[in-house]
């Protein structure tokens, strides 16, 4: 039995999932109250339980919106930033947050280092940010991920000036190529660590409470991979944006192959889009993007819309019909007092959503004030609705398509995405994803599941995992971006692709082990296999070797594909 | 503050041979720096992705040698796409101005393609002029050519073109590749004056090359009025190029470009992979963004060790007087041209392509035309690489011909297409009707892109 949570900002949903009988036992909704997550979580967590046999739960799966919620209303006691950026941008590029300050040192790509730190002007820099009262400090070097060294030595000098500070380094909080990124991502690690380990240590004894200690307790992240909840207190940032993740995964899920697909997750506020292509969740290009910064957090592409099924069609004397995109309570078919998208495809396509008749009689308040008769009105707002859905759907076609390409084959091998299906899930989908995709003429694919189909996803979604490994032979060094792992290697110009490749996988394993999903390294894979010959004169000095690995998101062993 | 539109395509799997300085490892840490910066990811940069260009828009230009097919790789059309979108974005005004870090380069290949001189193969921003005079309608552009090498290759495209100002400052050809750029080199009779030449005595530092371009770049672009400023970016002037002997640095190629203000530049030249090409792309790109680079500089940059010689200030500064008044007497020269050679110029020229070991045997005749730039004759024969000789015609309309030389040109085709038997192909290269043929004769086969 298996146990998915999303914390929505509209809905809490939950499901019980029998996967041996691939069977629904039992879902939940209520709505999420902002100030109390727990709370809402534990409501549902206590319905799904009543009454069931605890000892058959093997997994429970959460995907929240704490961090979301942290992040945007800026909550938390913020950090310091002691940035070592060396030459480059102007440093007025890099002061994204208050409280940064900028010391001496730089490393190159390389890893060299090409000037030093000094001692004296950290040591005051910390006796700064001491007497200021800050009790975290972000360590952020440009190239760190290259050599960590200056990092980690003012690391060192805080922890002998001012033990009692937090500290995070940016190399071991977000190693990849893009220093803004991990300014960004750093920053916003340490911002909300504090909060989410309490959450998580809330939720950790509530489950104790309830018996179930054993049972392994995931987070969905932002990739729609999962992660232990102990790892989570690492990385927080990373469960951001779980909702679009277990939407897609859940509408993956619910299709049941690898299909190519747009998937719209229409609920009752908003429209999330997102695509599937053979199976796999296209991810953002750049990262996640919290408060307007890029970050180094792996995201799906997600378009959200002010749109849902429950957004009032209005009407007013200079404006004609429109879609007022903040939602006014539920659709009039569910006794809300305005005529909602629901109610307009209720009564277009004689849908018996609800009480089909509060639809029609919104319809001809509407229609009176309009004065249009109503098969005008309907078109028109049909229209509107899909105007918005099919110029967002073709903006992240063509985004994919245009991503910036780094090597002849990918520019010979043009991407062009070609709507086959369209998957809407959620709970208004039922009522516009067949029209959409009848205009777009593609099938269009709504599972009874689809309106809790993201608790489904969060439940049977798989732990993931994606790293880089740079190896520099010259230098005789490697470095991963993740969590600082780095070494020494042999050097010359003797190593090979498959040498490099053994330890990748040996990097994965270690990860794997940190991260619970050793069962999966054997789905390991390369996305990346760079080797660069360097040539000196006209010798071979070395070999620089970029590898990337991952394990994709998937669905756990336990849930057969295609079984729903 | 600009809108800058970037396309970096290091091409990863591309080289011309595994040691070759043109070889995948050339814009690796190019690619770290620009990455690690994050400067892709400021809201006034714009990446674009590169597209391939179509074959026609070589034949735009070149006479290929058999074919298109031939001379290129992926890798290439890749190269001059890059340059394409990037000239598209900017004169649709979807971006101030655009730079495009592309390899492989392309500045040394001339209109008549036998083989890889100086590493080029076709020359990207000659494709991307003629594809812009095409699809735009400009006429009036400049090239600056800022690689320590001279623009052999582009000079030669554009030598009998009036409308297209042609500015190459580089090491003096006496102590480098290719050994051409010197003064006299003024262009074609017709386009007298438009051909400009700065040779530069090696060790130049940033102080000499910016006071050519103070005094000398900027008088006469001003002058001549472009529609569009291209930089021919070649990055081999730097201090630390194993392939020159300049003393330039990034912050020198930042602040070029910032006065230069191109609408366009383009990555040419540039081989010292680690201590130049990642400091100066940042400094372009800094620049051509309005970014401030004060910030930017090589890790072992001393401000002390880049002082001018003042006999290369002396040097430079005669040069200077002596360009400018070439440049502002072109009308004249031009007119007495007209009357020493009358209807048609003609000259012999012999053309090594040094990568490939081609020796190329020309002679070129302009029929010079009252009423527009002239159309060419180019009679062309070489040994390639795999023993085969060939021996070839071609005919250039330019873009802008009056109708009788277009009628005049196209005759002569049909001409030597029916009646010589001389030749392996004859090419007609139309670009007033943006129309170029290929016709082998052995198999009396024509292949046309239109």
């Amino acid at each position: 039995m298996l146990i998915g949570i999303d914390v929505g900002g509209t809905f809490t949903d939950g499901v019980l999932f029998d996967h041996q009988q691939s069977q629904i036992m039992k879902t939940v909704k209520v709505p999420t109250r902002s100030q109390q997550l727990q709370s809402s979580l534990l409501e549902v967590l206590d319905n799904l339980l009543s009454g069931r046999d605890r000892a058959g739960i093997q997994r429970i799966v959460l995907s929240t919106t704490l961090v979301t919620n942290l992040l945007a209303t800026k909550a938390g006691e913020p950090p310091a930033l002691i940035l070592i950026p060396g030459p480059g941008l102007p440093f007025s590029y890099l002061q994204i947050f208050p409280r940064t300050f900028i010391v001496k040192g730089a490393i190159d790509f390389r890893g060299r280092e090409t000037e030093k730190l000094e001692r004296q002007e950290i040591e005051a820099i910390v006796e700064e940010i001491r007497a200021s009262g800050l009790r975290k400090i972000a360590v952020v070097g440009k190239f760190s991920n290259r050599n960590p060294h200056h990092e980690q030595t003012i690391r060192d000098i805080i922890g002998e000036k001012y033990p009692q500070a937090e500290v995070g380094i940016g190399s071991e909080l977000a190693g990849q190529l893009n220093y803004l990124r991990r300014i960004a991502t750093s920053y916003y690690s340490l911002l909300t660590r504090e909060r989410w380990a309490g959450f998580a240590h809330d939720i950790e004894k509530a489950i104790q409470e309830r018996g179930l200690a054993k049972v392994p307790l995931d987070i969905l992240k932002a990739d729609g991979g999962t992660m232990p909840l102990q790892h989570a207190l690492q990385y927080p940032c990373e469960t951001i944006l779980s909702g679009p993740a277990a939407s897609t995964m859940g509408a993956a899920a619910v299709t049941g192959q690898a299909a190519t697909a747009v998937v719209l997750d229409i609920g009752g506020t908003t429209t999330d889009i997102s695509l599937l292509l053979d199976g796999q969740p296209l991810y953002a290009s750049r990262g996640a993007r919290i408060n307007e910064n890029f970050t180094h957090i792996k995201a799906i592409s997600t378009r959200s819309l002010p749109l849902g099924g429950d957004s009032p069609v209005c009407y007013k004397p200079d404006r004609g019909i429109y879609i007022d995109p903040v939602r006014r309570g539920p659709a009039a078919c569910f006794g809300g007092d305005n005529a909602t998208i629901t109610d307009i495809f209720n009564c277009k396509y004689e849908l018996s959503v609800g009480e089909a008749e509060k639809s029609r009689q919104s319809l001809q308040r509407l229609q009176a004030q309009a004065n249009l008769d109503a098969a005008a009105l309907l078109e028109a707002v049909e229209n509107m609705v899909m105007v918005q859905l099919l110029s967002a759907m073709e903006n992240i076609f063509s985004e994919w398509e245009n991503e910036p390409a780094y090597r002849v084959w990918e520019v010979v091998h043009n991407r062009k995405f070609e709507v086959k299906r369209i998957i809407g899930i959620g709970a208004a989908a039922g009522a516009i994803v067949p029209v959409l995709a009848a205009r777009m003429k593609a099938d269009s694919f709504i599972h009874a599941l689809a309106p809790i189909a993201n608790a489904l996803g969060a439940a049977v979604a798989r732990p993931t995992l994606a790293f880089n490994l740079h190896i520099d032979t010259e230098k005789g060094y490697y470095f991963t971006d993740h969590d600082g792992i780095g070494g020494t290697i042999r050097k010359g110009a003797g190593l090979q692709m498959e040498d490099a490749q053994k330890l990748a996988g040996e990097v994965m394993q270690q990860l794997a082990q940190q991260r619970g999903l050793a069962e999966y390294t054997g789905e390991a894979e390369f996305t990346r296999e760079e080797q660069f010959n360097m040539i000196r004169g006209w010798d071979r000095t070395g070999k620089i070797f970029e590898l990337g690995m991952q394990i994709k998101p998937g669905f756990i062993k336990e849930f057969e594909e295609g079984s729903l | 503050m600009n809108n800058t539109g970037v396309i970096f395509f290091p091409a990863f799997d591309w080289a011309i041979s595994p040691t070759h300085p043109e070889r995948e490892e050339r814009l690796l840490y190019t690619r770290d720096q620009i990455f690690e910066e994050g400067i892709m990811d400021l809201p006034n940069i714009h990446e674009f992705k590169p597209r391939l260009a179509e074959k026609k828009d070589i034949a735009r230009v070149h006479f290929c040698v058999p074919n298109v097919d031939a001379q290129i790789t992926a890798a290439h059309l890749v190269s001059a796409g890059s340059a394409l979108v990037i000239a598209d974005a900017v004169i649709k005004g979807e971006v101030d101005n655009g730079f495009s870090i592309a390899r492989p380069p392309g500045h040394h290949a001339m209109t008549v393609a036998h083989g890889n001189r100086g590493f080029c193969n076709i020359n990207n921003e000659a494709i991307m002029i003629e594809y812009i005079r095409n699809k735009y309608g400009l006429r009036k552009i400049a090239v600056v050519d800022t690689d320590v090498h001279h623009g052999d290759g582009s000079q030669e495209i554009f030598y009998d073109d009036p409308d297209i100002l042609f500015i190459s400052f580089h090491q003096d050809g006496r102590t480098l590749y290719p050994g051409s750029g010197f003064v006299y080199e003024l262009g074609g009779p017709m386009a007298w004056g438009s051909t400009i030449n700065i040779p530069l005595p090696p060790n130049t530092t940033d102080a000499g090359i910016l006071r050519v371009l103070d005094n000398l770049v900027l008088p006469i672009l001003e002058e001549f009025e472009p529609e569009l400023i291209v930089n021919s970016a070649g990055q081999d002037n730097h201090y630390t190029d194993p392939l020159a002997n300049m003393r330039f640095t990034a912050h020198g190629y930042a602040e070029l470009n910032r006065r230069l203000a191109p609408d366009i530049a383009v990555l040419e030249g540039g081989y010292s992979v680690e201590t130049a090409l990642p400091y100066v792309n940042m400094a372009l790109l800094m620049a051509m963004a309005g970014i401030d680079y004060s910030n930017l500089r090589e890790p072992d940059y001393k401000s002390e060790l880049f002082k001018e010689d003042p006999r290369h200030i002396e040097y430079i500064d005669q040069l200077i007087s002596h360009q400018l008044i070439n440049f502002r007497s072109r009308q004249q020269h031009i007119e007495e041209n007209i009357k020493k050679y009358g209807r048609e110029y003609s000259e012999h020229q012999q053309i090594y392509y040094d990568t490939d070991g081609i020796s190329e045997d020309q002679s070129r005749r302009l029929r010079i035309c009252p009423a527009c730039p002239g159309w060419r004759i180019i009679d062309s024969s070489a040994r390639h690489r795999n023993g085969k000789k060939y021996h070839v015609f071609c005919i250039s309309v330019p873009a802008f011909a009056c109708p009788d030389c277009r009628r005049e040109a196209l005759n002569a085709y049909k001409d030597v297409a029916a009646y010589n038997n001389n030749f392996d192909f004859v090419y007609l290269q139309d670009r007033a009707n943006d129309r170029y043929i290929a016709l082998d004769k052995a198999k009396g086969r024509e292949e046309v892109y239109e």
